[in-house]
């Protein structure tokens, strides 16, 4: 007789397992054999997680086309689940692909999961308030230099070489596959959640080191000057407003200090 | 049909007698509610069932999809939490595995019973991994007396945490394991009567399991103390080569509408649900269903009164 702490562990294997193994500790009759019975779980395991990811990954079923199938498998294959809900099953396909031949050699592929992966976890994450115009008006006037955002927690940027949020908006929209266009210099993929909204843009190129720099925690004097590489001081102050603007519309910012 | 006189005779066997069952429950075994008939809340119906709950009574959430931060989940929840009583039913509490219980799991689903309020909390009586792998399958377990004992210091220890008592369901099962020493019946009553904890009888999976296994149906209802019984699930399967395969994806087959009657003679008033996990259909189509299951209950039920 085998532990119930065995039993568990060689059935797990032969889950697990590239083909289903027969076991001892199961048993055959005259309905199916021992291995034919295994087998439903063997297959199972594997449907659901491509299951599970599939609804994650929507972008890159679009991008992937036909190949898709293939590199679910391969990942599935090397990646057991270790997570107790399903649905964060994907949490590591994006650094696989960017990792794992022969995926790696296409990094549009690990660029567009790395983007599906943020509009997933954007969904469900903690809810926080944003803030509004009428919020930042109460900021005095001489304390404006040593303002600093809080930004939302849950917003992810990602840089991308490729134009891999036009395969996701595709997928969302059900429209038709786009062809892959290959940009000349990274750009950078903003993807957040405004009330229960999921919303991703390219960040304009002047915008993305003011951005990091609200993120680092920097503050609004030294935000103003990642401006000076693309305006003079003539129009940085208004860009600034204007991003301001901008991030407060779309629910960017949950808060601010002052020192 | 059963023979009434024959449901009875319950007897406790040996296995029940264990030291287990002299130990204080921490939850206090007050009836649970009886909540009528009721659907499992899915994605796909969220609209249409707050827009028209016609005949659903109550609905069954799945547990895992509201234990996340924050987002359109747990909005969605709080709109069915005005409108309905809820249920919470999980599936990944293995209660069944040899690994230690899952700390964080457990203090989240504590967390969401918190906000939830719902009237009863159930999971499987399965394992769904091992050595920190996490199968996301129903696995069966073999009926030994070592599984029971461990399966019911698992339960007390959940109920402990819980504050409540909890529900375990069947599930439907394609392997047997040649140390099972009682029938899944057996092993199910014993830990409900150990345990202290109440049983969410899976209509489909019983004659799921049934057909697999070759056992019979009838038996395993006679098996089951009507007093443990909190909740029925109804579902559809597949039929495959040589075995079925639950995929709750189906309409209630012919075998297991005849099966639930012979539940509710055997279990009377007992809240009922119609499980669709894939394959959804009109949310019209699950109503349809749940007013047959009440047309084929309610004369039984009163009859009995
Ligand atoms: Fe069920």
């Amino acid at each position: 007789m085998s532990s119930l702490q065995t039993i568990q562990e060689q059935m797990l294997q032969a889950v697990l397992a590239e083909r289903a193994a027969k076991l001892r500790s199961i048993r055959s009759d005259d309905i199916a054999g021992a291995e034919d019975r295994l087998s439903i779980y063997h297959h199972g395991y594997r449907v659901r997680l491509r299951d599970a990811l599939k609804n994650e990954f929507t972008g890159l079923q679009c991008m992937a086309g036909r190949r898709f199938h293939a590199l679910l498998d391969t990942y599935v294959k090397a990646h057991p689940s270790e997570h107790y809900n399903i649905r964060w099953y994907g949490a590591d396909l994006p650094s696989f692909l960017d990792e794992t031949q022969p995926w790696c050699d296409e990094p549009q592929l690990a660029e567009m999961a790395y983007v599906d992966w943020a509009v997933s976890t954007a969904f469900d994450a903690e809810d926080e308030r944003s803030m509004g115009m009428a919020d930042l008006s109460a900021v005095p006037a001489h304390a404006w230099a040593n303002l600093r955002l809080s930004m939302q927690k849950h917003l992810r940027v990602l840089t991308v070489t490729h134009n891999v949020d036009a395969f996701r908006r595709a997928a969302d929209s059900g429209a038709k596959r786009p062809h892959l266009r290959r940009f000349v210099h990274a750009r950078r993929i903003l993807v957040w959640r405004k009330e229960t909204t999921i919303h991703y843009r390219t960040l304009d190129r002047d915008e993305w080191p003011v951005l990091n720099a609200a993120l680092g925690g920097e503050t609004f004097a030294a935000m103003c000057e990642r401006l000076a590489d693309h305006h003079d001081e003539s129009t940085a102050m208004s860009r600034m407003v204007q991003l301001l603007q901008r991030w407060l519309e779309t629910g960017l910012i949950q808060g601010w200090t002052t020192d | 049909m059963i023979d009434p006189a024959g449901l009875v005779s319950h007897a406790s066997p040996a296995y029940l007698s264990d030291k287990t069952i002299a130990m204080t429950p921490a939850t206090s075994s007050q009836p649970l509610p009886y909540l009528g008939y009721g659907l499992g809340l899915r994605v796909d119906h969220y609209e249409a069932l707050l827009a028209n709950p016609g005949n659903v009574e109550w609905l069954e959430v799945v547990s895992e999809n509201y234990m996340v931060d924050g987002g359109l989940p747990l909005v969605w929840l709080d709109r069915f939490r005005e409108r309905f009583p809820l249920v919470m039913h999980g599936v990944s509490l293995s209660i069944g595995s040899t690994d230690p219980l899952d700390e964080d799991y457990l203090a989240r689903l504590a967390a969401l019973a918190k906000r939830v309020e719902p009237a009863w909390v159930s999971d499987h009586l399965c394992w769904t991994g091992v050595q920190g792998i996490n199968l996301h399958d129903l696995m069966p377990l073999p009926y030994t007396e070592e599984a029971l004992d461990h399966v019911v210091s698992r339960v007390l220890r959940v109920q402990d945490t819980l504050k409540r008592r909890i529900l375990l369901e069947n599930v439907s099962s394609y392997v047997s394991f040649a140390d099972s020493q009682l029938t899944e019946w057996e092993f199910l009553a014993a830990v409900a009567e150990r345990a202290d904890c109440l049983i969410l009888l899976d209509v489909n999976n019983v004659h799921v399991s049934a057909q697999n296994h070759g056992f019979s149906s009838l038996d395993y209802l006679r098996g089951i103390p009507a007093s443990r019984v909190q909740q029925f699930h109804l579902a559809g399967f597949e039929q495959g080569e040589h075995l079925i395969i639950d995929t709750h994806d189906a309409p209630v087959s012919n075998a297991v509408w005849d099966l639930y009657i012979e539940a509710v003679r055997r279990f009377g008033r007992v809240s009922t649900m119609i499980e669709r996990d894939d394959n959804f259909p009109p949310l019209f189509e699950l109503m349809a269903e749940l007013d047959h299951a009440r047309t084929l209950a309610e004369p039984l039920l009163q009859d009995a009164a």
